[in-house]
Protein backbone atom coordinates (compact mmCIF):
# COMPACT_ATOMS: atom_id res chain seq x y z
CA UNK A 1 0.00 0.00 0.00
CA UNK A 2 2.57 2.59 1.08
CA UNK A 3 5.09 1.36 -1.47
CA UNK A 4 2.44 1.74 -4.14
CA UNK A 5 2.00 5.35 -3.02
CA UNK A 6 5.70 5.97 -3.38
CA UNK A 7 5.63 4.67 -6.94
CA UNK A 8 2.54 6.77 -7.70
CA UNK A 9 4.24 9.86 -6.32
CA UNK A 10 7.45 9.23 -8.25
CA UNK A 11 5.78 8.62 -11.58
CA UNK A 12 3.35 11.52 -11.30
CA UNK A 13 6.02 13.86 -9.94
CA UNK A 14 8.43 12.73 -12.65
CA UNK A 15 6.02 13.80 -15.40
CA UNK A 16 5.48 17.15 -13.73
CA UNK A 17 9.24 17.56 -13.38
CA UNK A 18 9.85 16.89 -17.08
CA UNK A 19 7.06 19.25 -18.12
CA UNK A 20 8.35 21.94 -15.75
CA UNK A 21 11.88 21.54 -17.13
CA UNK A 22 10.55 22.23 -20.61
CA UNK A 23 9.24 25.57 -19.40
CA UNK A 24 12.21 26.44 -17.17
CA UNK A 25 14.77 25.78 -19.95
CA UNK A 26 13.21 28.38 -22.25
CA UNK A 27 12.57 30.81 -19.43
CA UNK A 28 16.22 30.48 -18.43
CA UNK A 29 17.65 31.66 -21.73
CA UNK A 30 14.84 33.91 -23.02
CA UNK A 31 12.88 35.03 -19.95
CA UNK A 32 9.84 33.74 -21.83
CA UNK A 33 7.12 31.70 -20.15
CA UNK A 34 6.08 29.58 -23.08
CA UNK A 35 2.38 28.95 -22.54
CA UNK A 36 2.27 26.99 -25.80
CA UNK A 37 4.20 24.18 -24.08
CA UNK A 38 0.95 22.34 -23.29
CA UNK A 39 0.01 22.42 -26.96
CA UNK A 40 3.49 21.16 -27.88
CA UNK A 41 2.59 18.14 -25.72
CA UNK A 42 -0.82 17.73 -27.39
CA UNK A 43 0.76 18.04 -30.83
CA UNK A 44 3.19 15.25 -30.04
CA UNK A 45 0.33 13.06 -28.80
CA UNK A 46 -1.56 13.47 -32.08
CA UNK A 47 1.57 12.91 -34.11
CA UNK A 48 1.21 9.25 -33.09
CA UNK A 49 -2.00 8.74 -35.07
CA UNK A 50 -3.02 9.09 -38.71
CA UNK A 51 -4.60 12.51 -39.42
CA UNK A 52 -8.39 12.15 -39.69
CA UNK A 53 -11.51 13.44 -37.96
CA UNK A 54 -12.88 9.87 -37.57
CA UNK A 55 -13.87 8.83 -34.05
CA UNK A 56 -11.63 5.79 -34.22
CA UNK A 57 -7.93 6.49 -34.12
CA UNK A 58 -5.60 4.64 -36.47
CA UNK A 59 -2.04 4.42 -35.23
CA UNK A 60 0.50 5.90 -37.62
CA UNK A 61 3.86 6.62 -36.05
CA UNK A 62 2.42 5.04 -32.88
CA UNK A 63 2.49 1.62 -34.55
CA UNK A 64 6.24 1.76 -35.13
CA UNK A 65 8.59 -0.24 -32.89
CA UNK A 66 9.66 1.72 -29.81
CA UNK A 67 13.23 2.07 -31.08
CA UNK A 68 11.90 4.04 -34.04
CA UNK A 69 8.90 5.63 -32.36
CA UNK A 70 10.66 7.25 -29.40
CA UNK A 71 13.43 9.08 -31.31
CA UNK A 72 11.00 10.02 -34.08
CA UNK A 73 8.51 11.54 -31.64
CA UNK A 74 11.28 13.40 -29.79
CA UNK A 75 12.32 14.80 -33.18
CA UNK A 76 8.71 15.83 -33.92
CA UNK A 77 8.52 17.70 -30.59
CA UNK A 78 11.91 19.33 -31.12
CA UNK A 79 11.00 20.23 -34.70
CA UNK A 80 7.74 21.89 -33.71
CA UNK A 81 9.45 23.88 -30.96
CA UNK A 82 12.29 25.03 -33.21
CA UNK A 83 9.84 25.99 -35.95
CA UNK A 84 7.80 27.97 -33.41
CA UNK A 85 10.91 29.77 -32.28
CA UNK A 86 11.92 30.61 -35.82
CA UNK A 87 8.48 31.72 -37.04
CA UNK A 88 7.00 33.32 -33.93
CA UNK A 89 9.53 34.17 -31.23
CA UNK A 90 12.57 35.16 -33.30
CA UNK A 91 10.82 38.03 -35.08
CA UNK A 92 9.67 39.19 -31.63
CA UNK A 93 13.12 38.95 -30.04
CA UNK A 94 13.20 42.59 -28.95
CA UNK A 95 9.66 43.06 -27.67
CA UNK A 96 8.72 43.16 -24.00
CA UNK A 97 8.46 39.93 -21.98
CA UNK A 98 4.72 40.46 -21.62
CA UNK A 99 4.26 40.71 -25.39
CA UNK A 100 6.30 37.54 -25.79
CA UNK A 101 4.10 35.75 -23.29
CA UNK A 102 0.96 36.86 -25.12
CA UNK A 103 2.51 35.60 -28.36
CA UNK A 104 3.05 32.21 -26.73
CA UNK A 105 -0.63 32.11 -25.73
CA UNK A 106 -1.58 32.91 -29.31
CA UNK A 107 0.73 30.22 -30.64
CA UNK A 108 -0.91 27.71 -28.28
CA UNK A 109 -4.34 28.64 -29.56
CA UNK A 110 -3.18 28.28 -33.18
CA UNK A 111 -1.71 24.82 -32.55
CA UNK A 112 -4.80 23.70 -30.65
CA UNK A 113 -7.12 24.86 -33.42
CA UNK A 114 -4.98 23.23 -36.07
CA UNK A 115 -5.31 19.95 -34.15
CA UNK A 116 -9.08 20.44 -33.85
CA UNK A 117 -9.42 20.95 -37.58
CA UNK A 118 -7.23 18.02 -38.52
CA UNK A 119 -8.30 15.48 -35.89
CA UNK A 120 -11.72 16.67 -34.70
CA UNK A 121 -12.70 17.69 -31.19
CA UNK A 122 -13.63 14.36 -29.60
CA UNK A 123 -11.09 12.53 -27.47
CA UNK A 124 -9.92 9.32 -29.11
CA UNK A 125 -8.96 6.07 -27.49
CA UNK A 126 -5.49 4.95 -28.49
CA UNK A 127 -3.50 2.16 -27.05
CA UNK A 128 0.24 2.50 -26.89
CA UNK A 129 2.30 -0.38 -25.54
CA UNK A 130 -0.64 -2.19 -23.82
CA UNK A 131 1.70 -4.94 -22.65
CA UNK A 132 3.15 -2.44 -20.15
CA UNK A 133 -0.11 -2.51 -18.19
CA UNK A 134 0.77 -5.87 -16.61
CA UNK A 135 1.72 -5.68 -12.95
CA UNK A 136 5.04 -6.97 -11.69
CA UNK A 137 5.93 -7.89 -8.14
CA UNK A 138 8.52 -5.57 -6.69
CA UNK A 139 9.62 -5.44 -3.05
CA UNK A 140 6.44 -7.18 -2.04
CA UNK A 141 4.09 -4.83 -3.91
CA UNK A 142 2.24 -5.17 -7.19
CA UNK A 143 3.40 -2.35 -9.44
CA UNK A 144 2.31 -1.83 -13.04
CA UNK A 145 5.23 -2.34 -15.41
CA UNK A 146 4.36 1.01 -17.00
CA UNK A 147 4.95 2.87 -13.77
CA UNK A 148 8.42 1.40 -13.41
CA UNK A 149 9.16 2.28 -17.03
CA UNK A 150 7.97 5.84 -16.50
CA UNK A 151 10.14 6.31 -13.43
CA UNK A 152 13.17 4.86 -15.22
CA UNK A 153 12.52 7.00 -18.30
CA UNK A 154 12.19 10.14 -16.17
CA UNK A 155 15.43 9.41 -14.34
CA UNK A 156 17.19 8.67 -17.64
CA UNK A 157 15.97 11.93 -19.19
CA UNK A 158 17.04 13.91 -16.12
CA UNK A 159 20.47 12.27 -16.11
CA UNK A 160 21.02 12.86 -19.84
CA UNK A 161 19.95 16.48 -19.53
CA UNK A 162 22.21 17.05 -16.53
CA UNK A 163 25.19 15.53 -18.35
CA UNK A 164 24.45 17.59 -21.43
CA UNK A 165 24.22 20.82 -19.47
CA UNK A 166 27.26 20.07 -17.36
CA UNK A 167 29.62 18.52 -19.86
CA UNK A 168 28.87 19.74 -23.37
CA UNK A 169 29.83 22.94 -25.12
CA UNK A 170 26.22 23.86 -25.88
CA UNK A 171 25.27 23.10 -22.27
CA UNK A 172 27.93 25.48 -20.99
CA UNK A 173 26.77 28.16 -23.41
CA UNK A 174 23.17 27.68 -22.29
CA UNK A 175 24.05 28.03 -18.62
CA UNK A 176 26.13 31.12 -19.32
CA UNK A 177 23.35 32.61 -21.46
CA UNK A 178 20.77 31.87 -18.78
CA UNK A 179 22.77 33.97 -16.35
CA UNK A 180 23.75 36.89 -18.59
CA UNK A 181 22.83 36.56 -22.23
CA UNK A 182 24.48 39.82 -23.25
CA UNK A 183 27.79 38.82 -21.67
CA UNK A 184 27.69 35.40 -23.32
CA UNK A 185 27.22 37.08 -26.69
CA UNK A 186 30.17 39.40 -26.03
CA UNK A 187 32.20 36.19 -25.64
CA UNK A 188 31.08 34.95 -29.05
CA UNK A 189 28.20 32.71 -27.96
CA UNK A 190 25.69 32.69 -30.82
CA UNK A 191 22.32 33.83 -29.51
CA UNK A 192 20.33 32.11 -32.25
CA UNK A 193 22.02 28.77 -31.72
CA UNK A 194 21.55 28.79 -27.95
CA UNK A 195 17.89 29.78 -28.17
CA UNK A 196 17.16 27.24 -30.90
CA UNK A 197 18.94 24.61 -28.79
CA UNK A 198 16.83 25.43 -25.76
CA UNK A 199 13.65 25.18 -27.81
CA UNK A 200 14.74 21.87 -29.34
CA UNK A 201 15.37 20.40 -25.88
CA UNK A 202 12.12 21.81 -24.57
CA UNK A 203 10.19 20.30 -27.50
CA UNK A 204 11.83 16.92 -26.96
CA UNK A 205 10.81 17.09 -23.28
CA UNK A 206 7.23 17.89 -24.36
CA UNK A 207 7.27 14.79 -26.57
CA UNK A 208 8.51 12.73 -23.61
CA UNK A 209 5.56 13.93 -21.55
CA UNK A 210 3.24 13.12 -24.47
CA UNK A 211 4.49 9.53 -24.65
CA UNK A 212 4.00 8.98 -20.94
CA UNK A 213 0.54 10.58 -20.92
CA UNK A 214 -0.67 8.46 -23.82
CA UNK A 215 0.74 5.27 -22.37
CA UNK A 216 -0.91 6.01 -19.02
CA UNK A 217 -4.31 7.32 -20.10
CA UNK A 218 -4.83 5.62 -23.47
CA UNK A 219 -6.45 8.79 -24.77
CA UNK A 220 -5.58 11.45 -27.33
CA UNK A 221 -7.33 14.69 -26.45
CA UNK A 222 -6.63 18.16 -27.83
CA UNK A 223 -6.98 19.58 -24.31
CA UNK A 224 -4.64 17.21 -22.56
CA UNK A 225 -1.63 19.52 -22.56
CA UNK A 226 -3.42 22.34 -20.77
CA UNK A 227 -3.84 20.77 -17.33
CA UNK A 228 -0.26 19.54 -17.13
CA UNK A 229 1.02 22.86 -18.45
CA UNK A 230 -0.70 24.62 -15.55
CA UNK A 231 0.90 22.34 -12.96
CA UNK A 232 4.28 22.53 -14.72
CA UNK A 233 4.10 26.31 -14.73
CA UNK A 234 3.29 26.31 -11.02
CA UNK A 235 6.25 23.99 -10.46
CA UNK A 236 8.61 26.40 -12.24
CA UNK A 237 7.31 29.29 -10.13
CA UNK A 238 7.56 27.34 -6.87
CA UNK A 239 11.01 26.07 -7.85
CA UNK A 240 12.22 29.60 -8.62
CA UNK A 241 11.83 30.83 -12.20
CA UNK A 242 14.76 29.76 -14.30
CA UNK A 243 16.20 27.30 -11.80
CA UNK A 244 16.33 23.88 -13.45
CA UNK A 245 16.98 21.88 -10.26
CA UNK A 246 14.20 23.94 -8.65
CA UNK A 247 11.75 23.02 -11.41
CA UNK A 248 12.58 19.33 -11.05
CA UNK A 249 12.35 19.37 -7.26
CA UNK A 250 9.08 21.30 -7.29
CA UNK A 251 7.64 18.96 -9.95
CA UNK A 252 8.38 15.94 -7.76
CA UNK A 253 7.10 17.76 -4.68
CA UNK A 254 3.78 18.63 -6.32
CA UNK A 255 3.41 15.03 -7.52
CA UNK A 256 4.13 13.71 -4.04
CA UNK A 257 1.77 16.14 -2.34
CA UNK A 258 -1.11 15.37 -4.70
CA UNK A 259 -0.66 11.63 -4.22
CA UNK A 260 -0.44 12.10 -0.46
CA UNK A 261 -3.53 14.31 -0.36
CA UNK A 262 -5.41 11.72 -2.41
CA UNK A 263 -4.47 9.12 0.18
CA UNK A 264 -5.09 11.01 3.41
CA UNK A 265 -8.04 13.25 2.56
CA UNK A 266 -11.42 11.84 3.61
CA UNK A 267 -13.44 10.52 0.66
CA UNK A 268 -15.83 13.46 0.62
CA UNK A 269 -12.94 15.98 0.45
CA UNK A 270 -11.08 14.29 -2.40
CA UNK A 271 -12.82 16.17 -5.20
CA UNK A 272 -11.25 19.28 -3.68
CA UNK A 273 -7.75 17.83 -3.69
CA UNK A 274 -6.49 20.43 -6.17
CA UNK A 275 -7.85 23.23 -4.03
CA UNK A 276 -5.73 21.94 -1.14
CA UNK A 277 -2.75 21.59 -3.49
CA UNK A 278 -3.00 25.15 -4.79
CA UNK A 279 -3.55 26.41 -1.25
CA UNK A 280 -0.22 24.85 -0.31
CA UNK A 281 1.41 26.45 -3.35
CA UNK A 282 0.15 29.87 -2.29
CA UNK A 283 1.47 29.25 1.21
CA UNK A 284 4.93 28.37 -0.14
CA UNK A 285 4.98 31.48 -2.31
CA UNK A 286 3.90 33.66 0.61
CA UNK A 287 6.79 32.34 2.66
CA UNK A 288 9.32 32.36 -0.19
CA UNK A 289 8.15 34.67 -3.00
CA UNK A 290 11.35 34.08 -4.98
CA UNK A 291 10.64 30.33 -5.08
CA UNK A 292 12.33 27.51 -3.25
CA UNK A 293 15.47 27.74 -5.35
CA UNK A 294 16.04 31.28 -6.61
CA UNK A 295 18.22 31.17 -9.71
CA UNK A 296 21.64 32.75 -9.69
CA UNK A 297 20.60 35.43 -12.17
CA UNK A 298 17.74 36.50 -9.94
CA UNK A 299 20.14 37.42 -7.16
CA UNK A 300 21.32 41.01 -7.18
CA UNK A 301 24.79 41.49 -8.58
CA UNK A 302 27.43 42.83 -6.22
CA UNK B 1 45.83 50.77 -41.32
CA UNK B 2 44.69 51.39 -37.78
CA UNK B 3 43.50 48.59 -35.53
CA UNK B 4 40.34 50.44 -34.53
CA UNK B 5 38.71 53.36 -36.27
CA UNK B 6 35.78 55.35 -34.92
CA UNK B 7 34.18 57.81 -37.30
CA UNK B 8 31.46 60.31 -36.31
CA UNK B 9 30.02 57.87 -33.79
CA UNK B 10 26.91 58.76 -31.82
CA UNK B 11 25.01 56.66 -29.29
CA UNK B 12 21.56 57.62 -28.09
CA UNK B 13 19.17 56.24 -25.50
CA UNK B 14 15.85 57.71 -26.55
CA UNK B 15 16.34 61.48 -26.46
CA UNK B 16 19.54 61.30 -24.41
CA UNK B 17 22.76 61.49 -26.41
CA UNK B 18 25.43 59.52 -24.53
CA UNK B 19 28.13 59.65 -27.24
CA UNK B 20 28.12 62.67 -29.47
CA UNK B 21 29.85 62.47 -32.85
CA UNK B 22 33.17 61.01 -31.75
CA UNK B 23 36.08 60.18 -34.06
CA UNK B 24 39.47 58.66 -33.21
CA UNK B 25 41.73 55.82 -34.28
CA UNK B 26 43.81 53.34 -32.30
CA UNK B 27 47.02 51.85 -33.73
CA UNK B 28 47.94 48.20 -33.46
CA UNK B 29 49.57 47.39 -30.12
CA UNK B 30 48.64 50.75 -28.63
CA UNK B 31 47.31 51.29 -25.10
CA UNK B 32 44.61 53.93 -24.91
CA UNK B 33 42.99 55.12 -21.71
CA UNK B 34 39.57 56.70 -21.80
CA UNK B 35 38.88 58.96 -18.87
CA UNK B 36 36.19 61.42 -17.91
CA UNK B 37 33.53 62.09 -15.32
CA UNK B 38 30.54 59.88 -14.51
CA UNK B 39 28.04 59.83 -17.34
CA UNK B 40 30.60 61.07 -19.89
CA UNK B 41 29.68 58.20 -22.20
CA UNK B 42 32.74 55.99 -21.69
CA UNK B 43 30.84 52.74 -21.19
CA UNK B 44 28.43 53.60 -23.98
CA UNK B 45 31.36 54.09 -26.32
CA UNK B 46 32.78 50.66 -25.49
CA UNK B 47 29.34 49.04 -25.69
CA UNK B 48 28.86 50.48 -29.18
CA UNK B 49 32.26 49.20 -30.32
CA UNK B 50 31.48 45.71 -29.01
CA UNK B 51 28.06 45.76 -30.66
CA UNK B 52 26.10 45.64 -27.42
CA UNK B 53 24.31 48.89 -28.17
CA UNK B 54 23.52 50.06 -31.67
CA UNK B 55 25.15 53.25 -32.85
CA UNK B 56 22.67 55.97 -33.75
CA UNK B 57 25.09 57.33 -36.30
CA UNK B 58 28.61 56.80 -37.58
CA UNK B 59 30.98 53.97 -38.44
CA UNK B 60 33.24 51.64 -36.48
CA UNK B 61 36.06 49.79 -38.22
CA UNK B 62 38.47 47.12 -37.08
CA UNK B 63 41.38 46.31 -39.41
CA UNK B 64 39.46 48.18 -42.08
CA UNK B 65 36.34 45.94 -41.72
CA UNK B 66 33.13 47.62 -40.72
CA UNK B 67 31.91 46.47 -37.30
CA UNK B 68 28.92 48.76 -36.87
CA UNK B 69 25.63 46.97 -37.46
CA UNK B 70 27.05 43.54 -36.61
CA UNK B 71 25.83 41.50 -33.64
CA UNK B 72 28.19 41.14 -30.63
CA UNK B 73 28.99 37.49 -31.31
CA UNK B 74 30.10 38.35 -34.85
CA UNK B 75 32.32 41.15 -33.56
CA UNK B 76 33.85 38.83 -30.95
CA UNK B 77 34.71 36.41 -33.77
CA UNK B 78 36.78 39.13 -35.42
CA UNK B 79 39.10 39.23 -32.43
CA UNK B 80 37.56 41.86 -30.20
CA UNK B 81 36.93 41.02 -26.57
CA UNK B 82 35.32 42.94 -23.74
CA UNK B 83 35.94 43.10 -19.99
CA UNK B 84 32.74 44.92 -19.09
CA UNK B 85 31.89 47.39 -16.39
CA UNK B 86 30.95 45.52 -13.21
CA UNK B 87 32.81 42.43 -14.54
CA UNK B 88 29.63 40.43 -15.23
CA UNK B 89 31.09 37.14 -14.06
CA UNK B 90 28.87 34.06 -14.49
CA UNK B 91 28.43 33.54 -10.79
CA UNK B 92 26.77 30.14 -10.95
CA UNK B 93 29.56 28.73 -13.14
CA UNK B 94 32.92 27.55 -11.89
CA UNK B 95 36.03 29.64 -12.50
CA UNK B 96 37.18 27.30 -15.24
CA UNK B 97 33.75 27.22 -16.89
CA UNK B 98 33.80 31.02 -16.99
CA UNK B 99 37.13 30.89 -18.78
CA UNK B 100 35.80 28.33 -21.27
CA UNK B 101 32.60 30.13 -22.33
CA UNK B 102 34.44 32.18 -24.93
CA UNK B 103 36.56 29.47 -26.56
CA UNK B 104 33.67 28.30 -28.76
CA UNK B 105 34.52 30.96 -31.34
CA UNK B 106 38.15 29.88 -31.71
CA UNK B 107 39.41 27.96 -34.72
CA UNK B 108 42.65 26.94 -32.99
CA UNK B 109 40.95 24.64 -30.48
CA UNK B 110 44.14 22.63 -29.93
CA UNK B 111 45.77 25.68 -28.36
CA UNK B 112 43.06 26.03 -25.73
CA UNK B 113 44.59 23.82 -22.96
CA UNK B 114 47.92 25.69 -23.18
CA UNK B 115 46.12 29.03 -23.14
CA UNK B 116 44.18 27.99 -20.07
CA UNK B 117 47.43 27.13 -18.29
CA UNK B 118 48.87 30.48 -19.39
CA UNK B 119 45.94 32.27 -17.74
CA UNK B 120 46.46 30.23 -14.56
CA UNK B 121 50.16 31.12 -14.68
CA UNK B 122 49.36 34.82 -14.98
CA UNK B 123 46.66 34.67 -12.29
CA UNK B 124 47.68 31.82 -9.95
CA UNK B 125 44.68 32.38 -7.67
CA UNK B 126 42.36 31.43 -10.56
CA UNK B 127 44.26 28.17 -10.96
CA UNK B 128 43.97 27.37 -7.28
CA UNK B 129 40.25 28.04 -7.33
CA UNK B 130 39.49 26.70 -10.79
CA UNK B 131 36.65 24.45 -9.56
CA UNK B 132 35.17 26.99 -7.15
CA UNK B 133 31.97 28.86 -7.93
CA UNK B 134 32.91 32.16 -9.55
CA UNK B 135 30.37 33.94 -7.35
CA UNK B 136 32.48 33.05 -4.33
CA UNK B 137 35.54 34.99 -5.57
CA UNK B 138 36.55 38.34 -4.12
CA UNK B 139 36.19 41.49 -6.22
CA UNK B 140 39.81 41.51 -7.29
CA UNK B 141 39.72 37.83 -8.19
CA UNK B 142 36.55 38.42 -10.20
CA UNK B 143 38.30 41.20 -12.10
CA UNK B 144 41.15 38.85 -12.92
CA UNK B 145 38.64 36.22 -13.99
CA UNK B 146 36.88 38.72 -16.26
CA UNK B 147 40.24 39.58 -17.86
CA UNK B 148 41.19 35.91 -18.20
CA UNK B 149 37.80 35.09 -19.67
CA UNK B 150 38.21 37.80 -22.31
CA UNK B 151 41.73 36.61 -23.12
CA UNK B 152 40.57 33.02 -23.65
CA UNK B 153 38.83 34.15 -26.85
CA UNK B 154 42.35 34.95 -28.12
CA UNK B 155 41.54 38.58 -28.95
CA UNK B 156 43.66 41.06 -30.88
CA UNK B 157 41.83 44.03 -29.41
CA UNK B 158 40.56 44.13 -25.84
CA UNK B 159 38.22 46.69 -24.30
CA UNK B 160 38.44 46.96 -20.50
CA UNK B 161 35.87 49.02 -18.61
CA UNK B 162 36.98 50.38 -15.22
CA UNK B 163 39.10 47.45 -14.02
CA UNK B 164 39.93 49.33 -10.83
CA UNK B 165 36.34 49.86 -9.73
CA UNK B 166 35.86 48.92 -6.09
CA UNK B 167 39.33 47.38 -5.68
CA UNK B 168 42.01 48.19 -3.11
CA UNK B 169 44.95 50.16 -4.61
CA UNK B 170 47.33 47.23 -4.13
CA UNK B 171 44.98 44.95 -6.06
CA UNK B 172 44.64 47.58 -8.80
CA UNK B 173 48.45 47.64 -9.10
CA UNK B 174 48.40 43.89 -9.57
CA UNK B 175 45.62 44.00 -12.17
CA UNK B 176 47.44 46.64 -14.26
CA UNK B 177 50.73 44.83 -13.87
CA UNK B 178 49.21 41.67 -15.37
CA UNK B 179 47.33 43.56 -18.06
CA UNK B 180 50.52 45.26 -19.24
CA UNK B 181 52.63 42.14 -19.30
CA UNK B 182 49.89 40.18 -21.09
CA UNK B 183 49.65 42.99 -23.61
CA UNK B 184 53.37 42.84 -24.26
CA UNK B 185 53.37 39.03 -24.57
CA UNK B 186 50.49 38.88 -26.99
CA UNK B 187 50.86 42.09 -28.94
CA UNK B 188 47.38 43.12 -27.81
CA UNK B 189 45.77 46.44 -28.49
CA UNK B 190 44.14 47.76 -25.31
CA UNK B 191 41.42 50.34 -24.76
CA UNK B 192 40.90 50.89 -21.04
CA UNK B 193 38.33 53.06 -19.29
CA UNK B 194 40.01 54.46 -16.18
CA UNK B 195 38.53 57.20 -14.02
CA UNK B 196 41.80 57.92 -12.27
CA UNK B 197 44.05 59.92 -14.56
CA UNK B 198 46.84 59.58 -12.01
CA UNK B 199 46.62 55.84 -12.36
CA UNK B 200 46.55 56.07 -16.16
CA UNK B 201 49.56 58.36 -16.06
CA UNK B 202 51.55 55.93 -13.94
CA UNK B 203 50.70 52.93 -16.14
CA UNK B 204 51.45 54.96 -19.25
CA UNK B 205 49.90 55.23 -22.68
CA UNK B 206 47.68 57.55 -24.62
CA UNK B 207 44.66 59.13 -23.05
CA UNK B 208 41.37 60.37 -24.43
CA UNK B 209 39.35 62.65 -22.22
CA UNK B 210 35.60 62.36 -22.62
CA UNK B 211 33.02 64.78 -21.40
CA UNK B 212 29.37 65.08 -22.30
CA UNK B 213 29.82 62.43 -24.96
CA UNK B 214 32.62 64.29 -26.72
CA UNK B 215 36.41 64.02 -26.79
CA UNK B 216 37.80 67.11 -25.11
CA UNK B 217 41.46 66.10 -25.13
CA UNK B 218 43.71 63.46 -26.69
CA UNK B 219 47.34 63.06 -25.66
CA UNK B 220 49.93 61.36 -23.47
CA UNK B 221 48.43 60.03 -20.23
CA UNK B 222 51.49 60.87 -18.10
CA UNK B 223 51.54 64.51 -19.14
CA UNK B 224 47.79 64.72 -18.69
CA UNK B 225 47.82 63.56 -15.14
CA UNK B 226 48.89 66.91 -13.73
CA UNK B 227 47.13 69.02 -16.32
CA UNK B 228 44.37 71.54 -15.71
CA UNK B 229 42.51 70.14 -18.71
CA UNK B 230 41.46 67.29 -16.50
CA UNK B 231 39.94 69.43 -13.85
CA UNK B 232 38.14 71.25 -16.60
CA UNK B 233 36.85 68.02 -18.05
CA UNK B 234 35.56 66.91 -14.70
CA UNK B 235 34.23 70.13 -13.29
CA UNK B 236 33.71 72.40 -16.25
CA UNK B 237 35.57 75.67 -16.70
CA UNK B 238 36.30 76.77 -13.17
CA UNK B 239 35.58 80.32 -12.16
CA UNK B 240 38.87 82.17 -11.48
N1 LIG C 1 20.93 51.62 -20.96
C1 LIG C 1 20.79 52.94 -20.82
N2 LIG C 1 19.58 53.52 -20.97
C2 LIG C 1 19.43 54.85 -20.84
N3 LIG C 1 20.42 55.71 -20.54
C3 LIG C 1 21.65 55.19 -20.37
C4 LIG C 1 21.90 53.79 -20.48
N4 LIG C 1 23.20 53.58 -20.25
C5 LIG C 1 23.74 54.78 -19.99
N5 LIG C 1 22.82 55.75 -20.05
C6 LIG C 1 23.07 57.20 -19.88
O1 LIG C 1 24.01 57.59 -20.85
C7 LIG C 1 24.96 58.49 -20.30
C8 LIG C 1 26.34 57.93 -20.45
O2 LIG C 1 26.44 56.78 -19.63
P1 LIG C 1 27.72 55.84 -19.63
O3 LIG C 1 27.42 54.68 -18.76
O4 LIG C 1 28.16 55.57 -21.00
O5 LIG C 1 28.78 56.80 -18.91
P2 LIG C 1 30.16 56.45 -18.24
O6 LIG C 1 31.10 57.47 -18.72
O7 LIG C 1 30.53 55.04 -18.47
O8 LIG C 1 29.83 56.70 -16.71
P3 LIG C 1 30.41 55.95 -15.41
O9 LIG C 1 31.70 56.58 -15.08
O10 LIG C 1 29.38 56.24 -14.36
O11 LIG C 1 30.53 54.50 -15.70
C9 LIG C 1 24.54 58.69 -18.85
O12 LIG C 1 23.79 59.88 -18.79
C10 LIG C 1 23.69 57.51 -18.54
O13 LIG C 1 22.71 57.84 -17.59
MG1 LIG D 1 30.87 53.44 -17.24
Amino acid sequence: MTLQLVFDALSLGGIYAIAALGIALIFGVMKLVNFAHGQFIAFAVFALIVPSTDAVAVMGLGAAPALVLVPALLAVGAGLAVASEYLVFRPLRNVSPVALMVASFALGVVIQNALLVIYGGRPKAISLWPELGKPVRLLGAEVPMLQIMVICAVLLVLALLAIMLKRSRVGLEMRAAAEDFGMARLLGVRANAVIAGAFALSGALAATVALVLVAQTGVADVRMGGQIMLIAFIATVVGGMGSLPGAVAAGFAIGAVSVALQAVLPIEARPFRDAFLYGLVILVLLLRPQGLFASASAKPRV
Amino acid sequence: MSKLGIFDLSVRYGKLTAVNNISFTVAEGERVFISGPNGAGKSSLLAAIAGEVRAAHGRIEMDGDILSGRVPEAIARRGLSMVPEGRRIFRALSVQENLMVGVGLRRDKTAVPDDLEAIYAAFPILGTRRHANAGALSGGQQQMLAIGRALMTNPKLMLVDEPSLGLAPRVVDEVYDRLCSLQAQRGLTLVIVEQSSARAGRVGGRMLLLRGGQIVADGDAASFAADDLLKEAYFGKAAP
